[in-house]
């Protein structure tokens, strides 16, 4: 098997069973996972903020405009709409006590998320999601289990 | 910006962290009772997924503590601590055994304050240097994987910007195995009249 996709804060990855797709240390960001079980092929968004302005070059820091590109990227690469499924992983609230707007931007981009998959009928399966932990997601696209690995707990597979 | 101008730039701002860490680690250096030097600052425009990478890789557990300016000036300042580092400091000062998995209140408030001092520090120094006020939010601090930690720093810049300047001053112990960064993340307007300020009285 070869090296595992690396999918870093804005980026995403979209490829074919049996390839790894990972997100390291997701603190407030979240890791939109997306799998078609049939045609088994995953995709992963990386997003940081919540909704883009209106003019915006980089779709995939978002999660409003990540997620739409993500789902029409799985589309291109042959999945099929009906038989997308969702996970996601991240969105924690990593400093509660800073007094900052965007402190608690982790549950925002969730809900983000949630709205806009509602809108493509797109079912979420799974998520981990919220609480003070940083997590990495290790999403295998032979069989759509995401491994989740957080400082200082067992690991978990969603 | 050009290469030739962007490589001032970083020479202006590698000064400013110099002097900004030097006073951090020597207010540092008394709290801990060991002596403490610091090694180069280095700088870096990088793109936000890159940032991780450029200091060692998202997945390593660090201590870190955040605050951001709320003054004049734009900047996230982060004091980072590698694991081993902050259990060395948490242990001095609490005089405890301290497991970084389940800190007690009281050893979260340690290390809440250590980066307070620090960060104060460093605020002061480089304040003075280029006469501007610069005003700290309250801190807070957490230990878990360094990607995470840098989640909030990078998306309060990320409405504005896709590449982030990093300026990073790491400080060690002469004698004792002690390690740690400040990392700066200041906003684009900032860095601008950083620059301006240091480059006024010297002409």
């Amino acid at each position: 098997m070869s090296e595992p996709h690396t999918v870093g804060i804005g980026q995403m990855a979209v490829c074919h069973a049996p390839e790894q797709i990972v997100c390291l240390g997701l603190g407030s960001c979240v890791a939109i996972i997306l799998y078609d079980p049939v045609a088994r092929i995953g995709g992963v968004a990386h997003v940081l903020l919540p909704k883009s302005p209106i003019k915006c070059d980089s779709e995939g820091k978002y999660a409003d405009t990540g997620t739409r590109k993500l789902v029409k990227e799985m589309l291109n690469h042959g999945a099929k709409k009906e038989r997308l499924v969702a996970k996601l992983v991240g969105g924690a609230q990593m400093f509660p006590n800073l007094n900052l707007s965007i402190a608690n931007i982790g549950r925002e981009n969730s809900v983000t998320i949630r709205n806009i998959l509602r809108e493509f009928l797109i079912r979420i399966v799974a998520e981990d999601l919220g609480g003070n932990r940083g997590r990495s997601a290790y999403f295998d696209t032979s069989d759509g289990h995401v491994t989740i690995r957080a400082a200082f707990e067992p690991v978990k597979v969603l | 910006m050009t290469d030739e101008k962007s490589g001032k730039v970083l020479e202006v701002i590698k000064e400013f962290a110099n002097i900004g860490a030097g006073s951090a680690a020597t207010a540092l250096s008394s709290l801990m009772d060991v002596e403490l030097m610091n090694e180069v600052t280095s700088c870096s425009i990088l793109p936000m997924s890159k940032v991780s990478d450029w200091l060692g890789g998202a997945e390593q557990i660090v201590a870190g503590t955040y605050t951001y300016l709320c003054g004049e000036l734009k900047s996230g300042i982060l004091v980072v601590l590698p694991r081993k580092s902050a259990v060395t400091l948490l242990e001095h000062l609490t005089k405890e055994k301290v497991d970084l998995a389940s800190l007690t209140e009281i050893q979260k408030s340690a290390l809440k304050e250590i980066g307070n001092i620090c960060l104060c520090w460093y605020l002061i120094a480089v304040s003075k240097m280029i006469d501007i006020d610069m005003i700290p939010a309250p801190p807070d601090a957490t230990v878990d994987m360094l990607g995470a930690v840098l989640d909030i720093p990078l998306a309060s810049l990320a409405q504005k910007v896709d590449t982030v300047l990093a300026v990073h001053t790491c400080f060690k112990g002469i004698d004792e195995e002690f390690e740690g960064y400040f990392l700066m993340l200041p906003e684009e307007s900032t860095l601008k009249l950083i620059l301006e300020r240091m480059a006024g009285p010297r002409g």
